[in-house]
């Protein structure tokens, strides 16, 4: 089990676009995948409703957790995803 | 969210439990017009503009059977949330490629706070529960969803 703090970088927050990228990349890896809001109880990073629930916005930090083979690079995969601007995604 | 916030965005005149349409478009259009007729809408084609704006950025369905349109639209008067259900589902996009049952509509006015954003957040929050969907399922009036929808945000 590792885990990881993370800013969100898009301006648009873990929403729309960001949010939907997010929830891809997650269901790409086999780890068991959580993300949380400073204080808040982690949420499966694999649904788009809970991650919905958690409401970040740009600037705020989130935990990642992730438990698994490829845990390291599941976190680093979406890592990326909160820190590239919106404009910058590949489409 | 307080008491006081909710019953000021949610009342039983934007819930309906008569089936709707059971296309994505036409829905959000008859869960707009829930909102118009409860007087919270000062400009529906602008609302229904902005609606669909967000729709072609990624589409609102979240899985678990739930769709959520919403936007920050100048066409709006008040922060709203209304609701409806569908027997077959409408296809709202969902990484789950599930249908969805239980539709939703948060509109809020332009200005400076993210509030759209933050009822987002405590209804998928509350819609995380399973006995809150199936409530929502099984409740027979409009009151009874406002109230199950209450006590699950609060």
């Amino acid at each position: 089990m590792m885990d990881r703090i993370v800013t969100i970088v898009p301006e648009a927050g873990l929403h729309a676009r960001p949010a939907s990228k997010f929830v891809e990349t997650a269901n790409q890896f086999e780890a068991e995948l959580q993300i949380a809001a400073d204080g808040e109880e982690p949420v499966d990073a694999r649904s788009m409703l809970g991650v919905t629930s958690v409401g970040a916005e740009h600037g705020d930090q989130v935990k990642l957790i992730a438990d698994g083979e490829d845990a390291e690079a599941a976190l680093d995969a979406l890592e990326k995803v909160l820190t590239t601007p919106e404009d910058e995604y590949d489409e | 969210m307080d008491q006081e916030t909710v019953d000021r965005i949610i009342s039983p005149d934007l819930v309906s439990l008569e089936e709707p349409p059971g296309e994505k478009r036409a829905v959000i259009e008859h869960l707009l017009d829930l909102i118009v007729d409860a007087g919270r809408v000062s400009d529906r084609e602008q609302a229904l503009e902005d609606l669909l704006k967000r729709e072609e950025e990624t589409s609102t369905g979240v899985g678990k059977g739930i769709g959520i349109p919403h936007a920050k639209t100048a066409g709006a008067t008040e922060p709203t949330v209304a609701f409806t259900r569908s027997t077959d589902g409408v296809d709202f996009g969902a990484p789950d490629g599930k249908p969805a049952t239980l539709l939703f509509m948060i509109l809020v006015p332009e200005g400076g706070s993210d509030e759209h954003l933050e009822i987002l957040s405590s209804l998928s929050r509350a819609l995380m529960n399973d006995q809150v969907r199936e409530d929502l399922h099984t409740a027979q009036s409009p009151k009874e969803v406002t109230s199950v929808l209450t006590k699950a945000i609060t």
